[in-house]
């Protein structure tokens, strides 16, 4: 019951974080012509709405939602606070993967694409790298993660600093590397949403496993949850998430970390509430700072990435101080 | 603070684009009018003495380079800008740097007259700490296009007069042919759209926004409050613009490219098939080629008027 009660909370939040988000815009367009640019009127006001700004709201509420479930996956499977959804190495291998790309002179949708490959790509090879031993263990999953995050970013700096030589759209690249949701075609967002649902499908599969886990590795073993199995379909679940996210809106920081966080705080770390309640409350606020990244300076926009942090860090400090209170 | 980062840059990446391209005008025979010593007022309202005729000059500013060279000064340039290459025998000189200018370089080639656009950052001051008799010269207007050259050509010596004359004949060429249109069709020009959700334009008080008035159309972002504004896609598919320029280079989205971007078919430019491109290295620089520039422009907006 009490389950519900949150859940329904969280929903409605996202629906007028998603309402606020396509009645703002940098047109002032009132509220009766968006409820009839919804309902398919044909002026330039329901192109606007309709091809503009209500796929970047979804897409905003898709990445935030996604970035929020991966990231309260792998803080279950790893028992440990600080992961998020890049920490084993899908940023990397999707900026590595997506620079690239931009290099050779791809654009959209080129460039979504090969963002999501080089996601699942990394994922694989933290998966074999972890499994070097015979088993996966999730201090190894951890390692790799961060030696490969550490060797593409030295790669990606190389491909920057020579960007004069490749001729390279810089400024495509670090619009990318900000992350933002911008323009998002309906296309994108169909085949993103069928990825999305496909991970969170799973993620709600596993989640009385990362329950187990909450208290061990081997007590997991115990509890009749293989270790090996779960360790691979966890990372499987937050490849396919946090691969759709990046693939939308380059790297958006934060919101994949403090979300799930936070919500451990606020509701328990039941994972079959925790999962579901993450994706409403990471896309309620993705879609919040996608519109306060439109409208803070407007007519310009900041980068989206820089709003996530920008709330996203103090956020987190305050928790990490309050839970500090809370054990001494 | 950071609007004048991106405007910085986008400035920048205007003045990259330009490389390239031959200068047209002729050299005009450097009848000397002018006197030294001569006591000139430059683009930052200096007062700049200049004791003698310069025999060696450095440029930094591709449009001032342009400039000399069709004063007839080319040979006593010493020194240019790394962007500097118009005309092409300008590219041949030593170069002294760019964004970041190299002061050794330039002391090294011990110029007796520096021509610099304007630099916010003490580049200026510092080439002045190096006993160096520093012009401000900076061009952003076609109005300014006239003063430079008969600034340049009192400065160095040749007959900038006549040069601002036959540039000034060109530019009103154009406008008498473009005064008397009945529609000013309204016009999109595209810097930069990297960000596909906010791309750069060209508003008041650029050079560009000088041509598009010249060439009879009306600029979309005429009201902006920046010189190269920022549009958001919803803004541009309100004002509807007619014709849609791409100062395209190599890099540059397509017509194509702009005419399949999302929710842009309402477009009229798009429905009637009028996005059209030009040459970066003509119009991004407020040179002698400004005739030549505001012609090319209107025949984009006006083409039934060069028929």
């Amino acid at each position: 019951m009490r389950t519900i009660g949150i859940l329904t909370v969280l929903a409605v939040a996202l629906v007028v974080s998603a309402a606020a988000g396509i009645l703002v815009g940098a047109v002032a367009i009132g509220p009766s012509d968006v409820v009839a640019a919804l309902f398919g009127s044909n002026d330039v006001n329901g192109t606007i709405i309709r091809e503009l700004r209500l796929p970047r709201v979804l897409g905003a509420a898709l990445v935030g939602g996604s970035l929020a479930t991966a990231g309260a996956l792998l803080q279950g499977l790893l028992r440990n606070p600080l992961a998020d959804p890049f920490v084993t190495g899908t940023s990397a291998g999707a900026t590595l993967a997506a620079v690239g790309a931009i290099a050779l002179g791809a654009s959209a949708p080129i460039v979504p694409l090969a963002a999501f490959a080089g996601a699942l790509v990394a994922v694989t090879i933290v998966w074999r790298l972890a499994r070097l031993g015979g088993s996966t263990t999730v201090l190894t999953v951890l390692l790799a993660g961060v030696v490969l995050t550490s060797f593409v970013g030295a790669v990606v700096t190389f491909i920057l600093v020579s960007s004069d030589r490749l001729a390279l759209r810089l400024r495509a690249v670090l619009g990318w590397l900000q992350g933002g949701v911008s323009v998002i075609s309906w296309e994108e967002l169909a085949v993103a949403a069928v990825i999305v649902a496909a991970g969170f499908g799973f993620a709600l599969f596993l989640a009385h496993r990362l329950d187990a886990y909450a208290f061990g590795e081997e007590t997991a073993a115990t509890l009749g949850v293989d270790p090996d199995r779960t360790t691979t379909a966890v990372l499987a679940a937050t490849a396919l998430l946090s691969g759709a996210a990046v693939a939308l809106a380059g790297l958006v920081g934060f919101v994949g970390l403090v979300v799930p966080h936070a919500l451990r705080f606020a509701i328990g770390a039941t994972h079959r509430r925790l999962i579901p309640a993450s994706f409403f409350a990471g896309a309620a606020a993705l879609v919040l700072a996608d519109l306060g990244a439109r409208v803070l300076v407007s007519p310009a926009e900041v980068p989206v990435g820089a709003i996530t942090g920008l709330v996203g860090a103090p956020f987190f400090l305050a928790l990490l101080v309050r839970s500090r209170r809370v054990v001494v | 603070m950071r609007s004048r980062v991106v405007v910085f840059l986008a400035v920048l990446l205007l003045t990259l684009a330009s490389c390239g391209g031959a200068v047209t005008i002729s050299p005009s025979p450097s009848v000397t009018a002018s006197s030294f010593p001569a006591t000139l007022s430059d683009f930052q309202n200096r007062s700049v003495t200049v004791p003698a005729r310069p025999e060696r000059l450095v440029s930094i500013g591709p449009s001032i380079t342009a400039f000399l060279f069709a004063l007839g000064a080319g040979p006593r340039v010493v020194g240019v800008d790394d962007f500097s290459d118009e005309p092409a025998e300008a590219a041949t000189r030593e170069h002294v740097g760019g964004i970041k200018v190299n002061f050794e370089k330039v002391v090294a080639l011990k110029p007796d007259l520096v021509f610099s656009v304007k630099f916010s950052d003490g580049t200026i001051e510092k080439l002045q700490a190096a006993s160096l008799n520093v012009l401000v010269v900076d061009p952003q207007s076609v109005s300014d296009v006239a003063k430079t050259a008969t600034l340049l050509g009192k400065a160095v010596g040749a007959d900038g007069e006549a040069l601002a004359r036959s540039i000034q004949q060109r530019v009103d060429a154009v406008k008498a042919k473009t005064a008397n249109v009945t529609n000013r069709p309204r016009v999109y020009h595209e810097i930069d759209a990297s960000d596909p959700a906010k791309i750069f334009t060209v508003g008041p008080g650029s050079y560009i926004n000088d041509l598009i008035d010249i060439a009879g159309g009306t600029n979309i972002a005429a009201r902006a409050a920046s010189a190269y504004p920022q549009l958001s896609a919803e803004e541009i598919l309100k004002t509807d613009p007619e014709i849609i320029v791409l100062a395209a280079d190599a890099y540059s989205p397509k017509p194509t490219d702009v005419a399949a971007r999302q929710g842009w078919s309402i477009i009229a430019a798009v429905k009637n098939n009028r996005i059209v491109t030009i040459d970066p290295n003509l119009i991004n620089r407020p040179g002698p080629r400004v005739g030549e520039a505001a012609e090319a422009y209107a025949k984009l907006v006006h083409p039934e008027l060069f028929r």
